[in-house]
């Protein structure tokens, strides 16, 4: 009986902890994927945003109110550089929409919307969460004083503060009416515009450019540029847990069947047996898949209950960040799909060694089956060969040679997927602290116009300063297909240098360096034609010179010189990029640049905004990656469970010869060895071979990523093997002592 | 006579519920150097339970056993394998050899647990067993009988006092079993102790003393 409740645990353990890793990849996966679609459901999100210079509502109005297929238009004034404060934090970067009746464009998630009431404002979400603010609480906006807090507002046109790092409140026209005088024609420089068959908004976007001409349009955003741009902020991390989840699932599907269909064949003279009392094929399979089915529901319904439930705050969090909402109830419908898919993996499992089985004779069945000794390769003789417990544990493993080949295959995959998820850890960590991994030669930037660039470069232990221009624009040929101009008065690479993937640097101020998002978007090449539609809305041309592999803004950047910008936008401004001396320590010039006037930061690859969204991306793979570790100790522990079930005549005699539990340890430890040792070898060449080009395939339009295996990560995988059989052994001995010698001497194998 | 093994007032019950059945009832026994005592009984009397509660492979319910004048009960799992190891050796009808393993290496397996020095009687006892030329094949290409050998040399590996034979003849022809049943004959004359449960009668005649184990008793 104790034995029976032993397999019994041990299967719905396995099964419980493949609904684990499913659970936790399969949430994470969904509420990632739908995540944008709720959000933008929820929030009434126009089809198309447009920015444009500040100017009369009506003569707005008269221009874009003649575009086809538009069901409804809102306004907003949009006022930025304005400094925001609460609970001791501050921006001065922040942005007011002031917003008229109509439709919002936003979701209400907490609190009210803005009513009548005076003194009222709506704060993003990202900012209440960053800042703490609920309801009721106060937020200091220059030039409107104290306002009090009426709800926290989730708008999708962009990722969240801090990730977005303009911080931005909403308060009502009424307001800035009693406060400033209503204006029978006010300002407005934001167009929120619903159409009424957004499968037709080519047609829109086709009449937007002329209809705006005249207009200084800044921004043109449809609901599909804004995914992309949430999409990418996620970037390859979001790609990389689906697969994670695809080889958590692979692995446990793998194991549930196999152990299903070995406790199958165990049972077969109990098969045999009512066979022989009358029982059909269809009836015995039928109860042995009613048996299975009963332990593996509970255990599967569990398993994936507690992954939904560890990934959520994780998720959550995740979600926050990309201004997305989470699935809710909604996520009931994959977890019982996914319950659906473990129960019918087990169940299947058993379904065909059953089949099989009951095809046999009965007298075959009742004779049990017993493990036929290996066949004999060669016959040894002479001397006897070293037989350690090591060895012979070994031995005992690769005794049933599929199982020993499903289990280090299942290993092997498992163990390579979490050397993937470690390379990213450690890309995470380089994107957030070394700027190298950008390719960025500058340590530090400081706040300045371009004459104090010079200024910058005398201080000591600086090489060289000069300002770095930024702006966000759009292809005009696709004003979907937003981009960033990154700009240095002369030689770029002397401050960040992308490798080059094809072409050459730039030389002129005519010509450019593409990223190879951009260039595989806009289908560029060394030699092509750009054209980029500024914040002044004209149209400035450059000749592509090269294409290089970056990683910021997920390849959509594009290098150029300061000059023609600033034709274009005489007030262009930035902060001074200053590189370092070779040696040169960044927390020593940082403080003499402070004597000299200038406050530097530090520049890691992310920005200070985002360092919070890395950490919560590691945190994510690294929950799914538990997850996968939990996967190989069930595999490992099964597979050893089934060695002692096959062998637990010969583990009887050795303890009826004296063996102790450490000499049992020692035969299991072989056991998991001879599984482990493989696994460990087939997973470094995997990652090295396959997984690793595969994800380095996936972000070779930003960046060439170092996904090779480390030797630290190699060690730190082995040592979680060696984690892993260690515990195995422990309790697969621990399960072994405990079954009486005489009883297992009379068992059949 | 120096007592090797006894069992004083041992008691087991098998089974549970309405089909509990008590197999060993009160037993007194005792088993003295150079002595080959021989149990028969009826299938199912309770007879693999003696030999398995007088080694130490599982617990009685109440009475207790000595091996070479150590008790068994209250010791530790380890402790009582230790003491298997050095004092008792068993030899199964199945045999029970690692199949991995040759028939010497099956012997030198059980010398791992035993005192030291106990891989030097492994080349000693396979010769003297005259299973050198079959010392490296491994079971399942061996006769039964010298798979029998192996086993017999298994359980004389670690020198122990006491040897506890279940059915060693069951699965052997008459002349393989003679062969067996003067190994463990020899082992008495070495001055261990030999206990075997059989159904064959030339064993209880080569037996120096036979009992009955008949509805929990011995006789």
């Amino acid at each position: 009986m104790r034995g029976r409740r032993d397999r019994v645990l041990v299967a719905a353990a396995l099964t419980a902890a493949a609904g684990l890793a499913v659970g936790v990849a399969g949430s994470v996966g969904f509420a990632l994927a739908t995540g944008y679609d709720r959000a933008a459901q929820r929030s009434d999100q126009p089809d198309l945003l447009a920015r444009f210079a500040p100017g009369r509502l009506s003569a707005l109005d008269a221009r874009l109110r003649r575009l086809p297929n538009v069901e409804r238009i809102v306004y907003r004034l949009e006022v930025n550089r304005i400094a925001l404060a609460a609970n001791g934090r501050s921006r001065r970067n922040g942005a007011v929409h002031v917003v008229r009746p109509g439709r919002r464009g936003y979701a209400i998630v907490a609190g009210r919307d803005l009513g009548e009431r005076p003194g009222e404002a709506l704060v993003e979400r990202g900012v209440a969460r960053e800042w703490g603010l609920e309801p009721g609480d106060r937020i200091d906006a220059r030039g409107l004083g104290r306002l009090r807090v009426a709800g926290i507002a989730l708008s999708v046109d962009n990722v969240a503060f801090p990730l977005a790092t303009v911080p931005r409140i909403y308060v009502a026209q009424a307001e800035i009416d009693r406060r400033f005088g209503a204006d029978p024609d006010p300002g407005a420089n934001l167009a929120l515009v619903w159409l009424a068959d957004p499968d037709r908004l080519d047609i829109t976007l086709a009449a937007a450019r002329p209809a705006a001409f005249g207009l200084r349009t800044e921004q043109l955003l449809t609901r599909r540029g804004v995914q992309q741009v949430i999409d990418q902020a996620a970037g390859i991390v979001i790609a990389l847990l689906a697969v994670f989840a695809l080889v958590a699932s692979a692995c446990a599907g793998a194991m549930l069947a196999a152990a299903a269909g070995a406790d199958v064949r165990r049972r077969a003279p109990v098969l045999g047996l009512q066979r022989a009392l009358g029982a059909t094929r269809r009836q015995v399979i039928a109860e042995q898949l009613l048996d299975v089915a009963v332990v593996a529901a509970p255990a599967a319904a569990l398993g994936l209950g507690v992954g939904a439930f560890a990934a959520a705050a994780p998720t959550s969090a995740l979600l926050g960040y990309l201004n997305e909402v989470g699935p809710g109830l909604a996520l009931l419908g994959p977890l019982a799909a996914a319950f659906a898919g473990l129960v019918a993996v087990v169940v299947a499992g058993a379904a065909w060694p059953a089949w099989q089985l009951t095809r046999r004779p009965v007298t075959s069945l009742l004779r049990g089956g017993d493990l036929p000794p290996a066949p004999a390769r060669r016959r040894t003789g002479g001397r006897a060969s070293s037989t350690g417990l090591l060895m012979l544990g070994a031995r005992f493993a690769l005794a049933r040679r599929g199982r020993w080949l499903a289990s280090v295959g299942v290993l092997a995959v498992a163990t390579a997927a979490v050397l993937l998820i470690l390379a990213v850890a450690d890309l995470l960590v380089s994107l957030r602290d070394d700027p190298g991994t950008l390719g960025r030669r500058y340590a530090l930037t400081v706040p300045g116009t371009a004459r104090d660039a010079a200024a910058v470069a005398r201080v000591p232990g600086v090489a060289a300063a000069a300002q770095r221009s930024t702006i966000e624009a759009a292809d005009s040929f696709s004003l979907t297909q937003p981009l960033r101009v990154v700009a240095y008065p002369a030689d770029h690479v002397a401050f960040e240098a992308a490798p080059l993937a094809t072409g050459r640097r730039l030389r002129t101020a005519r010509e450019v360096e593409v990223g190879l998002g951009l260039a595989d978007a806009l289908g560029l090449r060394p030699g092509s034609l750009l054209a980029i539609q500024s914040a002044t809305g004209r149209e400035l041309r450059f000749r592509v010179a090269g294409v290089v592999r970056a990683l910021e803004n997920d390849g959509r950047i594009v290098y150029a010189r300061t000059a023609p910008l600033l034709r274009d936008d005489p007030s262009l401004g930035g902060p001074i990029a200053v590189r370092l001396e070779r040696g040169a320590d960044r927390g020593e010039v940082t403080r003499r640049l402070a004597r000299a006037g200038f406050v530097g930061t530090p520049t890691g690859a992310a920005t200070l905004s985002s360092r919070s969204f890395l950490a919560v991306l590691a945190t994510v793979l690294r929950t799914v990656a538990l997850a996968i570790g939990l996967v190989c100790l069930a595999a490992v522990l099964q597979t050893l469970g089934l060695t002692t079930r096959d062998r637990r005549r010969s583990l009887a005699v050795l303890r009826a010869s004296g063996a102790r539990p450490r000499h049992l340890g020692a035969l299991l430890a072989g056991a998991a060895g001879a599984i482990l040792l493989p696994a460990l070898v087939a997973a470094v060449m995997l990652q090295r071979f396959v997984l690793g080009p595969i994800v380095a395939g996936l972000t070779a339009d930003y960046a060439t990523l170092p996904l090779g295996v480390r030797a630290l990560d190699g060690l730190v995988a082995g040592g979680g093997l060696a984690f892993v059989g260690m515990v195995a052994v422990v309790l697969a001995t621990r399960s072994s002592i405990h079954q009486p010698i005489a009883a297992e001497l009379q068992r059949d194998a | 006579m120096t007592s090797l093994l006894r069992l004083r007032g041992l008691t087991k019950t098998v089974g549970s519920g309405r089909a509990a059945r008590r197999v060993l009832d009160d037993v007194d026994f005792e088993l003295g150097a150079g002595e080959l005592c021989a149990v028969v009984g009826p299938s199912g009397s309770g007879k693999s339970t003696l030999l398995h509660l007088a080694g130490g492979l599982d617990e009685s319910d109440a009475g207790d056993v000595s091996v070479a004048g150590q008790r068994l009960g209250g010791r530790s799992d380890p402790a009582l394998a230790r003491l298997r190891a050095q004092h008792v050796g068993f030899v199964f009808q199945a045999f029970h050899l690692v199949a991995e393993l040759s028939g010497e290496e099956n012997v030198r397996l059980a010398a791992r647990f035993g005192v030291p020095g106990a891989a030097r009687r492994v080349a000693a006892l396979i010769d003297a067993m005259d299973l050198r030329g079959v010392a490296g094949t491994r079971p399942a290409q061996l006769s039964g009988g010298e798979q029998q050998r192996f086993a017999v040399a298994r359980a004389l590996v670690n020198d122990p006092e006491l040897v506890l034979a279940d059915e060693p003849t069951g699965n052997l022809d008459a002349a393989a079993g003679a062969v067996v049943l003067d190994l463990l004959r020899a082992a008495t004359d070495a001055g261990r102790g030999v206990l075997v449960v059989t159904h064959d009668p030339a064993v209880t005649a080569r037996a120096d003393r036979v009992l009955t184990l008949r509805d929990g008793r011995l006789s």
